[in-house]
């Protein structure tokens, strides 16, 4: 219960971040709705996507050592307070996620066919941000939370994977669009990616699980922790 | 009954060590840690909140250490640090949803009447907040709970005389039924002197003087007079001898009061007199 | 009662706590079965520590000014004359070797001090 209790104090530490992020979404969310087309809703949803994955670490760039003090000293346990700030990634991932199921579920009223390999894409995207939000907080929390150093490394490590993930699938969206590509090939990747992406969640969520557990295991050990 | 117990505290630091630092603070009475900056004040009262963990030794308040069991340990501590430790962005409301999330004993109602004793604003961010107001925010955050002990870290600095003396009574207030505890630093005492029942004074992470108040005081002397009236076997006793064109300032042992004869000013000294002089000492190469 | 503490005093706090109530309770200021207050109460009125008044107190009760029960708190004992009496007489004679000692200091003789004393008295 603490942990969610830590993922509230992260919200608070996030406020005014918030107030940008909720009106994008919306935006986004509806563009993609009004969309024309499979790659369009496929590139809008991996860019909300990538948002999530962005926004996720901005409560580390709060945590500098002088304004702590009061969090560090809650009476609660090291495990707590990294399962809280973990909550609070997946939670914007969770918000990504849940404005893409909703685009499909629009596009679907307004009488479209949901392509299986959109939301199967969208499954390995999902997966992907997860991956990051785990690397990215490994990272945060190693080199960043309490040492100082945060301010060069924070925004390198908050932007650049979510930037490659962008990219990637832009790249996969690309390959779609093409003509060119063979429609043999274009049904083997129908039918394969939605078990695909399942698996590639499943794998995510057991990262996620050992990044916490390698980010206990440090900070427990560390002063000012 | 001790309510905080300090066994054989060590820290190292590349530059700096922190060694050995034991002492105990019974039920309802208040410490004063002193010491020069950088003496290694602010790392023992992180030490004791377990904020920091030591090299060596042990930490025990009411008879628990923190590892045994963090929340329990840490919901009877109240800590209140030199500058605003609340994040940045944070209003008094948001503490209050922290502090109604985390602490069984926090009371809302406490926490408000403080509040608007004080005149803090609920929406303001805490970034805007006046250096006094921060203060008092951390006190109010502090004393809305059950605790048993304070854990003060040079709490009074730049305040004004007149919030000294509000948090002068609070103090005296909070050990008041025997109970509770406080453990105060500060680099110069001066009014926070005369509340303390006990002192501990170290210098560059050593112990120097550990002892009731009173019996500090009294077991020295400021001596001053005329440099060149001072026969060796004086100078010798004399601690942090100070002298200037005119004369010299030094304390000196009660015991070696036979040692003065009639030619020196001799005078009841302050806590504050017993430390520069033993800094002086230190400095001298003594 | 009234105690007022005096920083530039060269008696120790305590000491000075010690003899304002000593002298209230001698001059009947303090009547006899007067509970004063609990330890923690005076210091934080006054404002100094715990032990400062602790000794104040325990000092009194060694010199049979008051006397502490459990649960009761400390009441102010019946004074008897003759140590009223000494008590005065003390500071008399404190009062008059400090005039001795300042005029032997500056050189004086004790004919002009018993000058001076005889000045003052008929005055």
């Amino acid at each position: 219960m603490r942990a969610i209790n830590f993922m509230k104090i992260d919200y608070m530490l996030t406020k005014q971040q918030m107030r940008i992020v909720l009106p994008l979404f919306v935006i986004v969310a509806l563009l993609a709705g009004k969309t024309m087309g499979d790659v369009w809703m496929l590139f809008l949803c991996s860019y909300l996507l990538f948002m999530g994955t962005i926004f996720s670490t901005t409560p580390f760039g709060f945590c500098q050592k002088k304004n702590t003090g009061f969090l560090l000293m809650l009476p609660a346990t090291v495990a707590e307070r990294v399962i809280g700030r973990f909550l609070f990634g997946l939670s914007y991932i969770g918000m990504a996620v849940l404005f893409c199921a909703a685009v499909m579920g629009v596009f679907f009223l307004f009488g479209n066919e949901v392509n299986m390999t959109v939301v199967g894409l969208m499954l390995c995207n999902t997966a992907l941000g997860l991956f990051i939000v785990a690397l990215e907080y490994v990272i945060c929390y190693l080199f960043g939370e309490g040492k100082g150093n945060w301010q060069y490394l924070g925004n390198l490590v908050r932007i650049a994977p979510g930037m490659a993930m962008f990219f990637l699938s832009m790249h996969v969206v690309g390959k779609i669009g093409e003509e060119t590509y063979a429609a043999d090939r274009m049904a083997f990747l129908s039918q394969q990616i939605f078990s695909m992406g399942l698996i590639a969640l499943g794998a995510a969520f057991l990262v996620i699980v050992l990044s916490i557990l390698i980010c206990v295991k440090v900070i427990e050990r560390r002063d000012y922790a | 009954m001790e309510l905080l117990e300090v066994k054989n505290l060590s820290k190292h630091y590349k530059t700096f060590d922190l060694k050995d630092i034991s002492f105990s603070l019974p039920k309802g009475f208040i410490m004063g840690y002193v010491g020069p900056n950088g003496s290694g004040k602010t790392t023992t009262l992180n030490l004791i909140t377990g904020i920091l963990k030591s090299n060596d030794g042990e930490v025990y308040i009411d008879g628990h250490t923190c590892k045994e069991d963090v929340r329990a340990y840490r919901e009877q501590i109240g800590y209140v640090g030199d500058e605003s430790y609340f994040p940045d962005n944070f209003t008094a409301k948001n503490i209050r949803t922290a502090l109604k999330d985390f602490y069984a004993t926090f009371s809302e109602e406490k926490f408000n009447s403080f509040l608007r004793k004080w005149n803090l604003p609920e929406k303001k961010q805490v970034k805007d907040f006046s250096r006094g107001m921060k203060v008092m925010l951390m006190f109010a955050s502090v004393l809305s709970r059950e605790t048993k002990l304070l854990v003060l870290d040079e709490a009074t600095n730049g305040l004004d005389p007149v919030m000294r003396t509000e948090i002068l009574k609070l103090l005296q207030e909070y050990v008041m039924d025997g109970q509770r505890s406080v453990i105060f630093s500060t680099h110069i005492l001066s009014d926070l002197e005369q509340i303390a029942d006990y002192i501990y004074f170290i210098d560059a992470g050593r112990t120097i003087l550990h002892d009731a108040k009173d019996e500090m005081i009294e077991n020295f002397l400021l001596v001053k007079g005329e440099s060149g009236a001072v026969p060796p076997a004086l100078k010798r006793e004399l601690i942090g001898m100070e002298e200037n064109a005119y004369g010299f300032e030094a304390i000196l042992p009660s015991e070696k009061a036979e040692l003065l004869g009639n030619a020196f000013l001799v005078e009841k000294p302050t806590i504050d007199n017993i430390v520069i002089h033993f800094i002086r000492n230190r400095e001298n190469g003594n | 009662m009234k105690i007022i503490i005096s920083n530039q005093s060269e008696l120790p706090i305590y000491a000075q706590i010690r003899e304002q109530l000593k002298e209230q309770i001698l001059n009947g200021r303090i009547p006899e079965g007067t509970t004063l207050p609990s330890i923690r109460q005076l210091a934080k009125e006054v404002g100094v520590s715990v032990i400062t008044t602790t000794r104040a107190y325990s000092e009194l009760e060694t010199e049979g000014f008051i006397a502490t029960m459990q649960g009761k708190g400390s009441v102010v004992l019946p004074t008897d004359n003759n140590l009223l009496r000494e008590q005065y007489l003390l500071r008399i004679e404190e009062g008059l070797s400090t005039a001795i000692e300042t005029a032997k200091a500056m050189g004086m003789s004790m004919e002009e001090l018993d000058a001076i004393f005889k000045n003052l008295r008929d005055a």
